[in-house]
């Protein structure tokens, strides 16, 4: 049974797009724009438009120099400086360059943009290199090489703009070269299109100006240069600091001497004024390094921002904060409710919580970010998490980081089915069992489920699992380097009590060993030790380095290809509980079906509205593909889906996975259920359609449409429309919505399918046309009534015609030929002697009338059998002529013309109607002048008076409708005969040629399933050949990728070792080394206990520790 | 087999409850109480699920609750089968204030009589009791369904207080459901212990997973305390399995 509603599509999309490139690019290549905008962190507005190898020249730190030098420092000879060689990026508003040898244009080679490597691999900046917006950059210059290379100096408006306005500090200009290393004709190539970037760039210079000075580091880096205490010139600056988050006024968690605030501080400056800060940071090894120690509180804020790309974010929508915030002001919402009963209980226990000011801030973040996705609105856990954010950042710094979460880090955690965190619950398991064998058998053994405790760990990003500080340092870590920490973390934390883990009997158990540990994380790992070094060692760093070096072989690729294989048994599961709620909530009406119907229609339902979600995609597309450039623009959101903004298409209209049918849709899952809802016309050659005018009901906008663009699925059979689906359409729409719900549609299908009493049926028919709700059917509605009967039972009386009825009706057909006898014919002259009887016995509006009643002669009745048979004939060469006027209409009509009132109708089935009627039109009752009525007493009177239409009623009218009990409804005769043309030659029985959509639909959807799946594999294949190709390049060409390599280049360098002091150093190396010889030595114990890690492993960490961070 | 009056020597089992119930109608602080006889103003919203455990001293046995206390906001609805899979009791709690709580509560009723191991001992909580009018007199006013013969002297429904579903709403559609029916304040701690041991005293013996297993619950067919219709008929509990998320 397939249960697909949009969800599965967004959620395929959102993996996809987020891990691995995604199938639905065009021309079928992954999506290297993708991979560019992950790679750089860019906002989904940019692609990759240029690139080139080139040499990156970065002159010799300041800290190094006598400050007394000149401007003219990047003259010196450049092995006093740092070069890096990479490639060099460019996109609409970004100049990107990286040490990883990838190339994401269009006709690079899929490899080359694939191999993902580095420490992010290709989730976020990885090795050295820059992300540089082009509106920071203030000027470009070409510089004279004597091999008539190109090579630009770029200086940056760092010092310039300044929040001191202390203009024109030169000693403070950002300022390195790039060498282009590609044919003279593509430098050029490239230097044009950074021209063009840069005259763009212009207009965002007020942007820049303004994101930034909500930076810390503007600040920092604007006091004094010469000022060695950066703790002194926090006190005597001049202007008010940038909103560093809460922690400025309710202090910051933990011990800022035990953090060693103030030594990070410090070098953090040096970095920051040597590589430039925020919009035109460069990264090098030490960047990296820096982060890996835990950064400082207040520059905690504006990494997290950098590192996660969401300053980009900012920087292009500096007020869409603010603006959201007005703009909805006042507005109620659900998540509004929802985050208001949060609100208060959102790390309750730190100061800043407690007050009004931190709890406002809260509530905005939460609030404008629910209003910019309202798919996901708010989830539990968000609170916890921003209100971490808002300890280090200000309100807009905190909602961009929450889009960025959301949308990119952690795809579909917080959706209102939360499939992303389960999906990564049964990633992180598969993850265990595959490194700890052992544990995970134990665990299994045990009957202890893995993801009861590892859930809150990923939902909420650590925050509430451990002591804040040490949750903050994973964060650090996290926002660079992507979510593949949250794993290694997660697996770190089990391998590590391991050995404890191994003992648990059960759920509980397993819990109270993980909250000790957590307790403990400040404590020695080797309180026993000898080594007094080792003895210092905490238990959370040494977490950190088993994550990070143990478990370095859990990369992103490792991830998504995980994500890949778990994620249909993951949204199977989530659909079939989905289905189970829904089902059972559908209100006490729908118990009249069964749980297979229900089930059935469930399915059905969704299937229908997801279909023409998807067809509608396909059709905006194509409208988009010819509109591209503008719309490219219009779709684009801050919290786009990267890599696919279509999919965002589909949801902003109709709202988070749409729940409801309109008109078009309805008369689609009718023909899926019923055998009369199926259009006699497929080709639509003539317009099915009466142009009714007084159509009160909903959901018409989209018939437009129909003409020009087939809405209808291919191979779907094409739904009819008629008056009786318009009826039935308003009144299954009790709450006069844009459309129907599954509810309406259940409780709808429960009155008419749910009864077995013909009375409830026959009322419920009535009612279907008392317009006016008075009791009263006028003689409008009797021939509509007619109209219905004929239309339901044109294919035949349900779905197999009893064999009774035949019987039944025999007597009734006494006078009619028995060859031309069908059971079609029988029901016609049914319906004829019905409008008659309804007729004679309606009630006058008007007294006069009563004399032009009859009393109902069974001659009479003959009479209009035998005019009907004789019509019979007519209505073969009727058939043939489609004019709106036959000629036998007006000739059975002489002295009367046809009544205004009776419906005009094209199709040839109400052609035949109007004859028929017409030929009755001599009856007095017919006359418009004389208005009548029918109350329901009299309708069910005339039905019970005609053994057919009473059987119709019984059961054949509820039995139309197929749910799971149906047998694959008989396939229809395209193009199908009408009921107008009952002849001996159209055998009333199966009629083939239609696909059951069912079956349709659950074809495309495996397609796509298996499309999906090829894709993995194919990329996946890519990226292990690549991945190969590296390494061998990496062999020959030391400088580029190897990380020990890149940091002896730096650490190395004579000038740098001058640059970090030797305190500090040890900061950077000691902690490690000595947290490298404790891990060795835990790595001893723990091999004779699990036998997991051979003795080398742990030699080689200690010989490598020193480069290590 | 049935009979819960063969007492072994001196039985300790545990057992394992599951609380489910909208967000923010006392779930956690209900645990907190039972578990710490605490209770906090500003409690954080659960994330996923928390457990707890705690004892509960019978007459004749004692009963170690196994307690999973799920998140409430409707999107974690789907984490939930993990959290009740194997459950042999259940709270279902909702807020007396706040009447779509109460159809939410109806909603995990109906939930976990379909998917949760058969035979499951469910309790019906209305908490924030310290909320309404009566909560003095409460004590008296809340008891089991069994204990319908007070309905005389059922608590008028006084205006004025912040009261939304009363106590014969709750009870009624308690009874219909058998399921054990209580009223409770996580704050002042009135009922809350009560709820714990008539569940304790509703779980047949036969039901314990005395020492640990996973097969060990629904094994032996036995009736809850009510000597209602939930009548445990040794099926599998196919939900168990078809449930888990992940």
């Amino acid at each position: 049974m397939f249960t697909f509603n949009s969800l599965v599509q967004k959620a395929h999309s959102l993996i996809d797009a987020s891990t691995i490139p995604s199938s639905r690019n065009p021309d079928g290549s992954p999506s290297k724009a993708a991979l560019f905008r992950l790679q750089f962190r860019l906002p989904d507005s940019q692609t990759p438009q240029h690139e080139i190898t080139a040499e990156l020249s970065l002159s010799v730190p300041h800290s190094s120099r006598a400050s007394a030098q000149g401007p003219r420092e990047n003259q010196r000879p450049q092995e006093r400086g740092i070069t890096y060689v990479g490639k060099l990026h460019l996109s609409e508003n970004f100049l990107c360059f990286s040490t990883q040898p990838t190339s994401f244009l269009h006709s690079a080679s899929t490899q080359a943009s694939s191999a993902f490597t580095g420490q992010t691999q290709g989730a976020g900046p990885a090795g050295n290199g820059f992300t540089l917006a082009l509106c920071a950059i203030r000027r470009v210059e070409r510089l004279q090489t004597p091999n008539s290379l190109f090579a630009l100096a770029i200086t940056t408006w760092n010092g310039f703009t300044a929040l001191s306005g202390k203009q024109g500090n030169s000693s403070d200009a950002q300022r390195f070269t790039l060498q282009l290393a590609g044919s003279r004709q593509s430098s050029e190539r490239f230097c044009d299109g950074l021209k063009k970037g840069l005259r763009d760039g212009v207009k965002e210079v007020e942007n820049l100006k303004a994101v930034i000075s909500e930076c810390y580091s503007e600040y920092l880096l604007s006091g004094n240069n010469k000022a060695e205490r950066e703790s002194a010139m926090l006190v005597n600056g001049v202007n008010q600091p940038p909103d560093a988050g809460l922690g400025m006024v309710f202090r910051y968690p933990g011990d800022a001497r035990k953090l060693r605030e103030q030594s990070k501080m410090r070098l953090w400056r040096e970095y920051l004024r040597d590589n430039g800060r925020n919009a035109t940071l460069i990264r090098q090894p030490t960047f990296h390094k820096l982060i890996r120690v835990g950064l400082p509180n207040r520059l905690r804020g504006e990494i997290w921002e950098l590192t996660s790309g969401s300053l980009y974010i900012r920087l292009q929508k500096p007020r869409l904060f603010t603006d959201t915030l007005s703009k909805f002001t006042g507005r109620e919402s659900l998540a509004i409710d929802e985050i208001e009963k949060d609100l208060n209980r959102s790390l309750p226990e730190y100061p800043g919580f407690q007050s009004e000011a931190g709890i406002g801030r809260l509530r905005r973040v939460l609030t404008a970010y629910s209003w910019i996705n309202e798919e996901v609105g708010y989830c539990q856990a968000m609170n916890i998490v921003v209100a971490a954010l808002l300890i280090y950042m200000s309100e807009s710094q905190a909602f961009f980081l929450l889009s960025v979460l959301c949308d990119r880090l952690l795809p579909g955690y917080y959706s209102t089915t939360m499939y992303g965190t389960l999906l990564d619950q049964r990633v992180f398991e598969s993850l265990v069992e595959k490194t700890m064998p052992i544990l995970w058998e134990h665990l299994v053994k045990s009957d202890v489920q893995l993801s009861v405790v590892s859930l809150p760990w990923f939902l909420s990003l650590y925050i509430n699992s451990m002591p804040l500080i040490f949750a903050f340092r994973v964060l650090d870590v996290f926002f660079l380097e992507g979510p593949k920490v949250l794993f290694q973390v997660g697996l770190a934390i089990l391998r590590i009590n391991g050995e404890d883990l191994l003992d648990i009997t059960d759920d509980g158990s397993f819990i109270s060993i993980l909250k000790t540990y957590f307790s403990r994380l400040e404590e020695s790992a080797h309180p026993k030790s000898k080594n007094e070094k080792l003895r210092a060692v905490t238990k959370f760093q040494e977490l950190m380095v088993v994550a990070f070096k143990e478990f370095a072989g859990i990369t992103q690729s490792t991830i998504s290809e995980q994500r890949v294989k778990h994620k249909d048994a993951v949204l199977d599961n989530i659909e079939n509980f989905a289905k189970r709620t829904s089902i059972r909530n559908l209100g006490p009406e729908s118990k009249r079906l069964s749980i297979d119907d229900l089930g059935f229609l469930y399915d059905r339902f969704y299937g229908i509205l997801y279909e023409r979600e998807q067809r509608m995609q396909v059709m905006r597309e194509d409208i988009d593909r010819r509109a591209k450039a503008s719309n490219d623009k219009a779709t684009e959101l801050v919290t786009g889906i990267p890599g696919n903004s279509s999919i965002e298409i589909g949801r902003v209209g109709l709202g988070p996975s749409p729940t409801l049918m309109n008109y078009d849709g309805f008369r689609e899952f009718l023909a899926g259920i019923t055998r009369w809802a199926i259009t006699d016309a497929p080709t639509s050659h003539q317009d099915p359609m009466p142009s009714r005018a007084s159509s009160v009901y909903s959901g018409h906008s989209g018939r437009e449409r129909s003409s020009s663009l087939s809405p209808w699925g291919a191979g779907n059979s094409e739904p009819a429309d008629h008056d009786f689906m318009q009826r039935l359409y308003g009144k299954w729409n009790k709450d006069d919505n844009d459309g129907l719900s599954l509810q309406d549609v259940a409780t709808g299908l429960a009155h008419v399918k749910g009864t077995t009493d013909i009375m409830t049926s026959i009322s419920y028919f009535f009612n279907l046309y008392d317009d006016d709700h008075d009791g009263k059917v006028d003689r409008e509605g009797i021939l509509r009534i007619s109209e219905a009967l004929l239309f339901l039972t044109r294919r035949g009386l349900g779905g197999s015609p009893a064999p009774s009825s035949i019987s039944m009706a025999s007597t009734l057909d006494e006078g009619m030929d028995p060859k031309g006898s069908s059971a079609d014919e029988r029901f016609l002259s049914s319906v004829s002697a019905f409008i008659r009887r309804c007729f004679e016995y309606a009630d006058p509006d008007h007294p006069q009338n009563q004399n032009d009643n009859t009393s109902l002669p069974d001659t009479d009745l003959n009479t209009s059998m035998d005019n009907f048979t004789v019509g019979d004939s007519d209505s073969e060469e009727d058939l043939l002529d489609l004019g709106p006027k036959p000629t036998s209409f007006q000739q059975a009509s002489p002295s009367n013309p046809p009544p205004a009132t009776l419906p005009r109708r094209t199709s040839s089935l109400s052609h035949t109607q109007s004859k028929f009627i017409s030929k009755r039109s001599a009856n007095v009752a017919l006359d418009p002048s004389n208005p009548l009525h029918i109350t329901l007493p009299t309708f069910r009177m005339v039905i019970l008076a005609d053994d057919l239409l009473q059987q119709f009623f019984e059961s054949a009218f509820p039995a139309s409708f197929h749910l799971s009990d149906h047998p694959a409804h008989s396939p229809l005769q395209t193009p199908l005969t009408t009921f107008s043309s009952p002849t001996p030659a159209l055998p009333a029985a199966p009629r083939g040629g239609i696909v059951p959509p069912a079956k349709g639909l659950r074809g495309v959807l495996d397609n796509i399933v298996s499309d999906g799946m090829r894709v993995a594999g194919e990329v996946r294949k890519r990226v292990d050949e690549a991945q190969r190709e590296i390494e061998k390049s990496a062999l020959q060409r030391s400088e580029t990728d190897l990380d020990d390599e890149e940091e002896k280049a730096a650490y190395g360098g004579e000038a740098d070792r001058k640059s970090v002091r030797e305190g500090d150093r040890e900061l950077l190396e000691g902690e490690e080394a000595i947290v490298g010889v404790g891990r060795g030595g835990s790595l001893q114990v723990e091999e004779d206990l699990l036998g997991g890690i051979d003795a080398e492993a742990g030699s080689e960490e200690k010989g490598r520790i020193e480069f290590e961070r | 087999m049935a009979d819960s009056a063969a007492a072994p020597p001196k039985p300790s089992s545990s057992v394992k409850l599951v609380l489910l119930g909208e967000a923010a109608v006392g779930k956690s602080s209900l645990v907190l109480r039972f578990v710490n006889n605490d209770f906090q103003e500003n409690k954080e919203p659960t994330i996923g699920a928390a457990f707890l455990t705690q004892k509960s001293h019978l007459p004749h046995r004692t009963i170690k609750f196994e307690i999973w206390d799920t998140a409430g906001q409707e999107r974690f609805a789907s984490l939930a089968p993990m959290y009740y899979r194997n459950a042999q009791s259940a709270l279902v709690v909702y807020d007396l204030t706040k009447p779509t709580s109460l159809v939410k509560a109806k909603h995990w009723v109906a939930e976990l009589q379909r998917q949760a191991n058969p035979g499951i001992v469910i309790a019906l909580v209305g908490n924030k009791l310290d909320l309404t009018d009566e909560n003095a007199a409460a004590s008296g006013g809340a008891s089991t369904s069994e204990g319908s013969d007070a309905e005389g002297a059922e608590t008028p429904e006084t205006s004025g207080d912040a009261r939304k579903i009363s106590t014969k709403e709750g009870r009624a559609y308690a009874e219909e459901e058998g399921l054990l029916f209580f009223e409770t304040s996580a704050k002042t701690g009135v009922n809350v212990q009560e709820v714990f041991t008539a569940i304790a005293n509703a779980i047949p013996e036969t039901q314990m997973k005395g020492a640990k297993g996973p097969g060990a619950a629904g094994a032996g067919a036995g009736q809850t305390a009510l000597g209602s219709e939930r009548v445990n008929l040794n099926q599998r509990a196919e939900g168990a399995k078809e449930g888990c998320a992940c």
